[in-house]
């Protein structure tokens, strides 16, 4: 396990007892270790949070700019957290590295940057489960919070697959079967390697494959470009909601591809 | 059931009987007039499968509100697009456009010249331009056309040889503007597709 520098596991440690602590991407499982001694109450802020206008952002960042991160910084202005936790390495982007300097010179309260280089594989159960998809990924952003390997599902015969990020708006996974199995960072994100690029690199040649990367995100070239490798592939991107046109796509992509939508 | 009635036609939206329910549709607004929906983009792959005999090609719809495309390799779906939000209402505009100045479209010559257009609303600005600077309105309106048509087959991925579906299929200076070799297959491409669908839940 990679260490936190000893300022980071100073701020970390001096978080006051069970407070409402923020998170951003992976950070290394010391920390979340030391989240959990402190007993911290855990805030996913790359999840939409609170019910708020997104155009709340255009104060602080571009309009044209990551669906995640625009999230991440309307949760953080408007819920009553004690501190954020936030992973800028190379397991996230170099846009978080820029938003958490914004954040910190906007927030009253500490902004506590990491750089996750954690490299012991917890494994993939979850990805290669069936599940519902939605489901699943809810289970894999969860996971990450876990500093122990949780119970493992039984794994199912791959009937389709999604390559990329847990999207803004989960219900751009609804139209696919429990039989998909998941890669890219999703699979990082379970492995708790977030910096892994050779595992977000893997992928299913044998299967339909949809390889999602959010709008504006520096990960399309990567999806586009291993889309333009797979035999079977759709490339998709998307920005804050997964409309009509999205939805169709992936539907008319599994479909044409002869994808049953029957749970295996 | 007479031929006559199992042609093709097209029924203007507020001539439809009201409260009327289809068994089988397609399009923006089919869902709500209809018991089984099929998506547009899988009934426009299903038309194309049935129409066109290449085992490699690219099927372009341009309609009134966006435009979709398929495309082909070895007889398998191979890519995919829709774009309803920046190619939304060029269909629409091509059309408004041509009642508007009186145009008959299929007395204009390409022009030489072209504007950038992304979308079909905001690229009007351009002809309001152009006619302020002393073009005539049937020449600005011309490349207003030829812009959407050079924008849509791009979005297409540029292929040498494109089919095209849909009500622009009809609009010789837009079919002449793409600078491709063209197929247009008409407007009922997708209705095509319906009928393949409904066939197969027949058979099923």
């Amino acid at each position: 396990m990679a260490l936190l520098n000893k300022n980071n596991q100073k701020l970390i440690h001096n978080l006051p007892l069970g407070g409402n602590i923020g998170i951003v991407g992976v950070p290394p499982l010391q920390a979340f270790t030391i989240l959990h001694e402190r007993q911290a109450i855990i805030n996913d802020l790359d999840e939409p949070l609170v019910h708020k206008n997104m155009e709340e952002t255009i104060g602080y960042l571009p309009r044209v700019y990551c669906a995640i991160l625009r999230t991440v910084l309307l949760n953080s202005l408007h819920m009553k957290l004690d501190a954020i936790v936030m992973d800028v390495g190379p397991g996230k982007c170099d846009c978080a590295l820029h938003v958490a300097t914004i954040m910190s010179d906007t927030l009253s309260i500490p902004v506590i940057t990491t750089r996750n280089m954690d490299d012991e594989n917890f494994g993939t159960p979850l990805c290669r489960a069936e599940i519902p998809l939605s489901k699943k990924m809810s289970q894999i952003t969860a996971s990450i919070q876990d500093p122990t390997p949780a119970p493992a599902p039984t794994s199912c015969q791959p009937t389709a697959g999604f390559w990329g990020v847990p999207p803004r708006d989960f219900s751009l996974l609804d139209s696919f079967p429990a039989t998909t199995h998941v890669y890219g960072w999703a699979r990082c994100m379970e492995n708790k390697t977030p910096a892994n690029l050779a595992l977000e690199l893997h992928y299913n040649p044998t299967i339909p494959t949809v390889f999602f990367a959010q709008a504006f995100c520096a990960k399309t070239a990567l999806a586009k470009h291993l889309a333009s490798r797979h035999p079977r592939s759709l490339f998709l991107d998307a920005d804050v909601t997964a409309g009509n046109s999205v939805q169709a796509k992936i539907q008319a992509f599994l479909e044409l591809s002869g994808v049953s939508l029957d749970p295996c | 059931m007479s031929l006559a009635e199992t042609e093709p036609r097209i029924m203007a939206s507020k001539e439809r009987p009201a409260h009327q329910q289809v068994d089988i549709g397609t399009g923006h607004n089919g869902k709500r007039y209809c018991h089984h929906y099929v998506n547009e983009l899988t009934a426009l792959a299903r038309g194309g499968e049935a129409l066109i005999t290449d085992k490699n090609y690219v099927l372009l719809d341009c309609g009134s509100r966006d435009i979709k495309f398929v495309r082909y390799e070895n007889g398998k779906i191979a890519d995919m697009g829709w774009n309803a939000e920046c190619g939304a209402s060029m269909g629409f505009t091509i059309e408004l456009l041509g009642h508007y100045y009186d145009i008959d479209y299929s007395t204009l010559a390409v022009p030489h010249r072209t504007f950038n257009v992304i979308c079909g609303v905001l690229g009007m600005s351009h002809i309001f331009d152009a006619i302020t600077n002393g073009a005539s309105e049937a020449e600005a309106v011309a490349r207003f056309v030829k812009g959407i048509a050079i924008n849509a087959f791009r979005f297409a991925g540029s292929p040498a040889k494109i089919y095209l579906s849909g009500g622009l299929c009809a609009n010789p200076l837009f079919v002449n503007s793409i600078p491709a070799e063209t197929i247009p297959l008409g407007r009922f491409v997708l209705l095509k597709g319906l009928e393949l669908y409904a066939l197969q839940q027949d058979n099923q």
